[in-house]
């Protein structure tokens, strides 16, 4: 028989191709630096039931989500009808038969045919109609080729089928409501009999070389993710959000220069990549109008990996050259050094990519890389210079950073000298700007009135360097945090307390991997059990007024999971929350993190803290714009007096709602 | 080629000033202090002829308090050696300090010796001219760039009105540097670790002699003024009166 050998020639042709092309682009990775992602082997598979299996982060899209579990599950379902058309054409007398491949499994292919046309449908309805903004600087191209084939596929199985049973005897014939139907249509064109055999075999075989050019299609393409996608998700980072990886200390280089000098999983990442956008529509950088999309930032990177392995197959065999202080490789070229600049680090890309892609290490590497090159703003400069000096980013003497205290009737306990219950770390903000100085002074008030036992370091304390670790300055963070870490050591305290959530991270997650594990809370956490502990006395209800809409601010909400204390405070107090559509894990940036807050607006066309007001004043009713982060009580009291609605709406600490 | 520049630190004036109890200094015990914005351009200077000609540039300062931890962040901006002068002085006028220097520095047989024009407390930018006569050598301030060519260095200085020249000087020299030619550039905390870790402080020892440029008798406070004028009103009624004061105090026309 002809057919098992031209079969065995076509599969070996294209799989060579294709096992060729995949062998390209994984290249790379076989000589790329290591990173442990196989510990907790149990969590990371469970984890692909809510991600793969209940699709739960691709239907926050409500639509797309449909749309791709229609054709995610189809795919498997029709997967047996890939394994009967190569199996039977390989080995004649194979059949799925025996497990129901004239029964349930035929009944199954045919509905799901159905399901997947519709989603195919639906997804070049969703691509040419709807036309979502996220699409923008994705390859439209690749896509609808995709589909194509997919319709090729399923239409080309269809056919079969159908000429299939109206050449008569297919004992599948009554499980197949759709191949039959379309049978009968085709019978009463003609085909019968041996014209129909004959016809079932033409699309024998269009349905098998449109599967072998889809295989070998898909390396090239965005539908990597397809083989990609599962082992992504499972490797994702599953230790804690808000700690950096720390670079080996024996790398004679410190940053990410070279996109080959990639971990393999961050290459794994760049292969994932499904260009959905999600990333680039959550991006407050991207809203702003910076030069920065997650998205586009992904697929440049892994554009820049195969074109390097592309022209290293045809030049020389491909070696993976000392990571240098070249910044053109990757920084300045690949990447622009505007588009590193403009993130905050706010983690929405990573919070809604579906692969659970990893864009804020990537841009913090490359941003350590640009440093230790001496590339940098000089609006980072002035702050860096300033913590190298000061100690804080506000060119303050650390005499000073205490000076808030000087408003209150009461003295603060010196932690250094006593032994206290709650360790406040004040945090820059807190301390040295006026406008939130205020603030402090209400929580410090609040505590006292309560009978809390706190103590604060006075000019011991320095910047936690969490955003200076996410700027990109590595040793300065060593050394702001060794001072820190030292200062704490030398106090007695139960828990470290702090109104800031940039501090709270830094303590709570980045301090453990530079040996000094803490229990820290954020105030909201404090103030909620001091009121259930009946030690503050709840606001009467009749003095509270208005309705109150609340921001997350990131690193409390997406880095530290601190969503409900601040929502209970309210709740307790008598207020009525409204909340904005992006609240919780889905908030929005109020773009001063990552170091933002220490440049300017270049090219900024909205600023992410006005396009967030402007959202809250949408609202309604919202009169009172609650915050429970320095840096946001900095950023929206400037927003809402630069859009000049001082009176429609204010911009509050949870503190100051126990008034 | 061999470039010395001087470090030299300076009183913090992000803090709060104080006179002393003799009133004849300001309080340098809780003062902090930092190294001279000028200083600080002419290290760049140096590093930028360095990167361009491979020269050999070595940080010099006096020993005081603070002194090793800037010699070190020279070093990681760049410098070769880092040293330091013991002298058991701690505060001395440019006129002393351009003696010592003119000991001091034939030990390191420098090409150019660059510094800052002037600090806080060299207003009038004594050190260079001193030093160059001392020395012997050429000297220029003022100075906002510098290419070493050969056996001269070609330098640009800013005059007022927003003229310029360009000037050659013989090597070797000593500069006063205004601005570098590019700002200075930024030193990762790393970097600075690094050197912070690694950098072997030289020291040179020598005799301050006793400074002839005078005491300080009385240090005060500037005097408060009489008090400002508030002018207050619509914004025309206000401009007419700065318009009036302007005219009655005879600095615009009038009639």
């Amino acid at each position: 028989m002809a057919k098992p050998l031209v079969l065995a020639a076509l599969m070996l042709l294209a799989f060579s191709f294709a096992g060729y092309r995949f062998f390209l682009r994984l290249r790379p990775m076989f000589s790329a630096p290591g990173i442990d992602r196989l510990d907790h082997i149990g969590e990371r598979l469970w984890g692909l039931v809510p991600n793969v299996l209940l699709h739960r982060r691709l239907l926050n899209i409500r639509y797309s989500g449909i749309l791709h579990a229609m054709i995610f599950s189809s795919f498997i379902v029709l997967f047996t009808a890939i394994v009967q058309a190569f199996g039977s054409g390989l080995f004649p007398g194979f059949s799925l038969a025996p497990v129901g491949g004239n029964s349930v499994i035929a009944l199954l292919q045919d509905v799901f045919a159905v399901v997947i046309m519709i989603g195919v449908g639906m997804a070049f309805y969703n691509r040419y109609v709807i036309k979502p903004a996220r699409f923008k600087g994705s390859n439209n191209k690749d896509a609808t080729v995709i589909l194509i084939l997919v319709t090729g596929v399923v239409t080309s199985m269809l056919l079969e089928f159908s000429f299939h049973i109206a050449a008569g005897g297919d004992p599948s014939a009554p499980w197949r409501p759709l191949s039959s139907t379309i049978a009968r249509l085709l019978e009463a064109l003609g085909f019968e009999g041996e014209s129909a055999d004959r016809a079932a075999h033409v699309f024998y075989w269009v349905h098998v070389c449109v599967i072998l050019s889809f295989l070998t299609y898909i390396p090239g393409s965005k539908h990597l993710h397809m083989f990609a996608a599962i082992p992504n998700i499972f490797l994702r980072n599953i230790g804690p959000k808000g700690q950096s990886r720390t670079p080996d200390p024996k790398a004679a280089h410190i940053g990410l220069s070279d996109v080959r000098a990639l971990d393999w999983k961050g290459m794994l990442d760049l292969y994932s990549c499904t260009e959905c956008g999600r990333c680039q529509a959550a991006c407050p950088a991207y809203a702003a109008g910076l030069p920065l999309s997650p998205k586009i930032l992904i697929m440049n990177m892994r554009d820049a990996l195969i074109d390097e392995t592309v022209t290293h197959t045809a030049t020389a065999p491909a070696a993976v050259p000392a990571a240098g202080s070249n910044l053109e490789a990757l920084v300045g070229s690949v990447i622009s050094e505007q588009t590193l600049w403009s993130c905050t680090t706010c983690r929405a890309c990573m919070e809604v990519c579906p692969l659970h892609i990893e864009h804020v290490p990537k841009i913090i590497d490359m941003r350590r890389h640009m440093v230790e090159e001496g590339h940098v703003t000089p609006g980072i400069q002035d702050a860096m210079a300033s913590f190298q000096q000061y100690g804080n980013s506000f060119k303050k003497p650390p005499r000073m950073r205490a000076k808030w205290t000087s408003g209150l009737d009461f003295k603060i306990k010196d932690a250094r000298k006593e032994e206290v219950d709650i360790l406040w770390f004040v945090g820059d903000y807190a301390s040295y700007d006026p406008r939130v100085q205020r603030i402090t002074q209400t929580v410090a008030r609040l505590l006292q009135k309560a009978g809390v036992d706190f103590g604060i370091l006075y000019d011991a304390e320095q910047n936690s360097g969490n955003d200076v670790r996410r700027v990109g300055d590595e040793g300065l963070f060593q050394t702001l945090s060794e001072h820190n870490i030292e200062a704490l050591g030398n106090c007695s305290f139960k828990r470290i307390m702090t109104t800031d959530p940039h501090s709270l991270n830094a303590l709570r997650q980045e301090y453990p991997a530079q040996g000094a594990e803490y229990e820290v809370v954020h105030y909201t956490q404090l103030l909620l059990e001091l009121m259930r502990e009946g030690k503050i006395a709840k606001a009467a209800n009749e003095k509270v007024q208005g309705t109150v809409t609340y921001h997350d601010p990131c690193y409390l909400g997406r880095y530290n999971n601190g969503f409900e204390p601040p929502r209970q405070i309210m709740a307790e107090l008598g207020y009525k929350l409204h909340e904005m559509a992006r609240c919780r894990e889905n908030s929005f940036c109020c773009g001063a993190g990552g170091g933002r807050i220490w440049q300017d607006d270049t090219g900024v066309k909205e600023r992410p803290s006005e396009n967030r007001i402007r959202e809250a004043l949408a609202l309604g009713d919202a009169t009172i714009f609650a915050v429970a982060c320095p840096k946001d009580l900095v950023m929206y009291t400037a927003a809402v007096q630069s859009l000049a609605v001082e009176d429609k709406i204010q911009v509050k600490d949870i503190a100051e709602l126990f008034a | 080629m061999h470039i010395v520049t001087v470090v030299r630190l300076v009183p913090d004036l992000l803090e709060e000033i104080q006179v002393n109890e003799q009133g004849t200094d300001i309080d340098r015990e809780w003062i902090g202090v930092k190294l001279c914005e000028f200083d600080d351009h002419a290290l760049e200077e140096a590093v930028l002829i360095k990167e361009a000609t491979g020269a050999t540039v070595t940080a010099l300062g006096i020993a005081v308090e603070g002194i090793d931890r800037v010699l070190q962040s020279a070093v990681a901006r760049g410098a070769d050696r880092a040293v330091k002068i013991e002298c058991g002085e701690t505060n001395l006028d440019s006129r002393s300090f351009a003696k010592l220097l003119s000991e001091t520095l034939p030990q390191l047989k420098p090409d150019l010796v660059l510094a800052g024009v002037q600090t806080p407390e060299d207003l009038f930018g004594q050190l260079v001219p001193f030093l160059g006569t001392l020395m012997g050598r050429p000297h220029a301030s003022g100075v906002t760039g510098a290419q070493a060519e050969g056996n001269a260095v070609k330098i640009q200085q800013e005059y007022g009105a927003g003229r310029a020249a360009r000037l050659t000087l013989a090597l070797p020299a000593v500069l006063g540097i205004q601005s570098a030619s590019q700002p200075p550039r930024y030193v990762s905390g790393t970097k600075l670790r690094q050197a912070i870790q690694g950098t072997k402080i030289e020291t040179l020892s020598a005799t301050a002699s006793a400074g002839g440029s005078g005491t300080v008798k009385e240090m005060r406070r500037p005097a408060r003024g009489q008090g400002a004028e508030m002018i207050e009103g619509e914004a025309e009624e206000v401009a007419g009166k700065i318009y009036d004061a302007l005219v009655g105090r005879g600095l615009v026309g009038g009639k």
